[in-house]
């Protein structure tokens, strides 16, 4: 009521507003409301990929003038004669299999946790979402000190639990991959805390209370009433982590950047920047680019599937 | 019975403190030990024995950052261009939002489908073309073409977002205040926009921490060093000839700071703002 109040003392104005709306049929305000939105999206996202695709069949430097057709030949090379190809694919599944199994494996956890009421709830909630605030470029600069083999905090834990630090080096070829698997899980998992935690908060607790009296134990109830639950939420997030880890570019980038040790983690966004912009090969980049959207369009394909059908629910 | 029960009962509480100091430590140690390594004198960060505690804190580090680098400049330039990109979405994407969910038309669902679609986009696939689009349109080397590629690269999960917050406002709400004499314009800003205020504030948060956080944007289409952004920034401090530790993590320090405060000021907004979208969207 106090709203609409002072609303009244203004009708002339009201109605004059009113008049004017009328002039637009009402349907048109939908097109209009949406025109910057839709205008944005289709003209710095949809267009530069539609744009890609017509660079993937053209040979094109990034300086020289020169833009010739020549059809698939980017992609006949790419999968035909370029090993370092297969290997950014083998490299991208293996870095968005592992992190996104510990993110989830983490992240489902930590959910659980908070989801109990205990003292100090609301602030351990608050920090554990504190990963996912840090700017990228921060947490990997934090980890290049903590995993500094000279000064690093890591490599002295190892020397203080009598293990030999330099037999472990943590940015090195041998385990640099894992390396950026860790900083990844540390920085990515609260999204996984996020959702779940959302979904946990709206299952019914006489879902519980029915299990309790049917005499199942903790691990019961998790199985048969927690996990059910869950399987559609956690379906949805392990294909949208999966996707964008397998895309992730800067984590890596800036921990080796284009130096020798990127080689041992150069997955497919990270030979797509090395292909373009070191190489200078604009037309090969975009193929590498259309490959990822490609790839991208067969998860939102699953994912609109599952979607629609939660939707429905 | 009882006393079993009682056992029980501690059992699983002591349980559930220690996953919570396990947690605490995985998401808290690593920040911490961040703050506390740029309060040091260098001999201290220097050592292949740290310690965590200090002798003798201080805060050189910070003095040198901002009066040796250019850090003051990159902390212009972010608060510009994420400020503004924030403002931006916030005004685009509730006037999508609202319009999607108020009227009915043509292609309204082929439009969230693709606002969908778009949010799984990594900015990676469309960079090239995109620096040659901005090229074109005189926008390299420039911080509101920045602006426009945050916009649009948070657009459509913002978009998103509010949609499902203006769903959850009932119609009969503006109805309500229409027939009360107020024109459609002020039954929204008065009426609609406090009830969506959640989602505003959970869009403006994402929207923010895209800005704030990118670093390929920026290392693309800015080369000029006056007009970088801190990632960018920062991280060519890094690749500078020795690495000085202290001063780089003290930069680390001052770029989380605006994020961790803008996101505590609206946390209790957040998970029933990220739940809606981070699980739909």
């Amino acid at each position: 009521m106090s709203a609409t109040a002072p609303l009244r003392n203004r009708t002339l104005s009201a109605e004059e507003l009113a008049r004017r709306e009328r002039k637009i049929p009402e349907h048109y305000w939908g097109y209009i409301l949406l025109a910057p939105a839709v205008l944005l999206v289709m003209a710095l996202i949809l267009y530069p990929v539609v744009y890609s695709f017509w660079l993937s069949f053209h040979s094109k430097h990034a300086y020289l003038p020169i833009t010739k057709f020549i059809g698939f030949e980017n992609f006949r090379r790419l999968f035909f004669e370029s090993e370092d190809f297969w290997r950014s694919i083998e490299l991208g599944a293996i870095y968005a299999f592992g992190s996104v199994t510990l993110q989830l494996v983490l992240g489902v956890s930590a959910a659980l946790l908070l989801n109990q009421t205990f003292i100090g709830r609301t602030f351990i909630r608050g920090v554990t979402l504190f990963p996912y605030m840090v700017p990228t470029v921060v947490v990997v600069i934090l980890f290049r000190w903590l995993f500094n083999d000279q000064f690093g905090f890591f490599p002295y834990m190892l020397d203080l639990l009598g293990m030999d630090r330099d037999a472990f080096l943590w940015v090195s070829p041998d385990h640099v991959m894992l390396t950026v698997i860790l900083i990844s899980t540390w920085t990515f998992f609260p999204f996984v805390v996020i959702g779940t935690l959302a979904r946990l908060q709206t299952i019914d607790p006489e879902l519980y209370a029915a299990a309790k009296v049917d005499g199942a134990g903790v691990f019961r109830r998790f199985i048969h009433v927690t996990l059910p639950q869950l399987a559609s939420v956690l379906f949805v997030i392990v294909l949208l982590r999966f996707i964008f880890m397998f895309t992730k570019f800067d984590v890596i980038w800036l921990l080796t950047g284009a130096s020798g040790l990127g080689y041992f983690v150069r997955t497919l966004p990270i030979y797509t920047f090395t292909v373009t912009f070191n190489q200078l090969q604009v037309g090969a980049g975009a193929a590498l680019s259309v490959i990822m959207f490609l790839l991208l369009a067969a998860f939102a394909f699953v994912y609109f599937k599952l979607f629609k059908r939660e939707e429905n629910l | 019975m009882d006393e079993l029960g009682g056992a029980r009962k501690y059992i699983s509480l002591a349980t559930i403190y220690g996953f919570a100091a396990l947690l605490l430590a995985i998401c808290g140690f690593p920040l911490l030990w961040m703050v506390m390594t740029t309060l040091k004198p260098d001999s201290e960060i220097i050592t292949a024995e740290p310690t965590l505690w200090t002798s003798a804190p201080h805060l050189e580090h910070y003095v040198r950052l901002f009066e040796q680098t250019n850090f003051l400049t990159y902390f212009k330039n972010s608060v510009l261009v994420a400020g503004s990109a924030t403002l931006l979405s916030i005004f685009v994407a509730t006037l999508a939002g609202y319009g999607i969910t108020r009227f009915r038309f043509r292609g309204r669902e082929n439009i969230a489908g693709m606002m969908l679609f778009t949010y799984m986009f990594a900015p990676i696939m469309i960079i090239v073309p995109f620096f040659i689009l901005m090229r074109g349109y005189g926008l390299v080397n420039n911080h509101f073409g920045l602006v426009l590629a945050y916009t649009t690269f948070s657009l459509p999960f913002c978009m998103w977002l509010l949609r499902s917050f203006f769903q959850s406002i009932p119609l009969e709400l503006e109805e309500a205040a229409m027939t009360d004499g107020a024109s459609r314009l002020q039954a929204v800003v008065y009426v609609i926009v406090p009830l969506a205020l959640p989602g505003v504030i959970a869009v403006s948060i994402f929207s923010f921490i895209v800005a704030w956080n990118d670093y390929i944007f920026t290392r693309t289409l800015i080369n000029s060093d006056e007009l970088k952004t801190l990632p960018v920034g920062v991280n060519d401090l890094v690749n500078a000839t020795v690495i000085d530790w202290g001063m780089i993590l003290a930069g680390g320090v001052v770029i989380t700071i605006p994020a961790l405060i803008f996101f505590i000021a609206v946390q209790r907004y957040l998970i029933a703002g990220w739940g809606a979208g981070a699980v739909k969207g």
